[in-house]
């Protein structure tokens, strides 16, 4: 069934490439006004219901002060995607403080800023999908990736909490956990680590588009009002 | 009192009476200077007192198009909380808008 966002507000974290940048692109195609968050001033989308907000999620005050550009200029938010991430991947014993607390700042507690100030917004209208953006990395526990993946662990159990907080106020909390597609970030791993994981899992390929926004839809989905709480993990990762 | 200081009231008053709005009959909060918002003693549960926080933030916004936050470190780490009541969350209120940027 072809999606119909027309009306909604969708707001998406790290809009400008990868993942982020194709969930954008999918709710502008089907009606959405889309609020982007990024850190940058130029994020590369030119739509006429494209709204680019220059937001650091990993930051309580510009995240604040974005919302409240939302409330002022759009009024509502309806759907948000916690995408924004970084990852270093690193042995442990090896793997800089600081590089491990970027990661914490912008995979949980920007997800954690974002859905607080998004809970705000939709308890007023008394409707709401937060979808956080997970990973494989959770659920496989690769190499190299202590810190990512538990920051995905992390937002996944953040999303179960939320979950029965936000409940009353008709906003559901998931996560869609994605095994590996082409984007920049996997640029950042070892090709060679990457197919060992693909080829390890229950279905061997790589994560199209469409597998991506398929759970998205679903989650969004006003006949979704009774999924809440929930981890999707794609390729048969579990 | 003054018209800020009153319009900071309404402020509050008006999150109270929304709240009021979603809860039965025989469960109104009595509403007035000295309502008890926090604590023992208090009408409100958690969720209520949560959700009375946020409308007072968007209120408090709109009223004086100043962006305050009650729920910053400051505010969850003053001793006692400035929610205790309606007089201590007034005054906390008064002390932000001194000093708030403009949204």
């Amino acid at each position: 069934m072809t999606p119909n966002y027309e009306g909604k507000v969708a707001l998406v974290t790290g809009a400008r490439r990868g993942v982020g940048q194709l969930i954008a692109k999918h709710f502008l195609a089907h009606g959405a006004q889309v609020v982007g968050f990024s850190r940058h001033e130029d994020d590369g989308q030119a739509h006429p219901h494209y709204h680019r907000v220059v937001v650091d999620v990993g930051d309580a005050e510009s995240v604040m002060r974005g919302f409240e550009w939302v409330r002022k200029q759009l009024a509502h938010v309806d759907i948000v995607i916690n995408n924004a991430a970084v990852l270093t991947s690193q042995y442990s014993m090896i793997m800089a403080a600081s590089s491990a607390m970027a990661m914490v700042q912008t995979n949980l507690l920007g997800t954690f800023l974002v859905s607080r100030e998004a809970a705000k917004l939709m308890k007023r209208s008394k409707w709401g999908r937060i979808i956080n953006i997970g990973s494989m990395a959770a659920s496989l526990d690769p190499v190299g990736d202590s810190v990512y993946a538990a920051t995905k662990a992390a937002v996944s159990t953040l999303a179960q909490v939320m979950a029965k907080e936000f409940a009353p106020f008709n906003v559901t909390c998931n996560t869609l956990g994605i095994t590996a597609i082409e984007t920049d970030m996997l640029s950042q791993l070892p090709r060679a680590k990457i197919d060992a994981v693909i080829a390890a899992l229950p279905l061997p390929r790589f994560a199209t588009a469409d597998d991506i926004l398929n759970v998205v839809d679903f989650f969004a989905a006003e006949r979704s009002g009774y999924i809440t709480a929930q981890t999707v993990f794609l390729g048969g990762v579990h | 009192m003054d018209a800020r200081e009153a319009a900071v009231l309404e402020c509050i008053y008006k999150a109270l009476r929304s709240l009021n709005e979603e809860r039965p009959a025989d469960e109104q909060i009595d509403i007035g200077p000295s309502t008890c918002l926090f604590g023992e003693s208090s009408a409100l549960d958690s969720l209520s007192l949560v959700s009375v926080v946020v409308d007072l933030e968007t209120l408090v916004s709109d009223e004086f198009g100043q962006f305050v936050s009650l729920t910053d470190d400051r505010a969850m780490s003053r001793v006692p909380v400035p929610f205790t009541d309606v007089g201590a969350l007034k005054s906390y209120l008064m002390e932000l808008l001194g000093e708030a940027v403009p949204a």
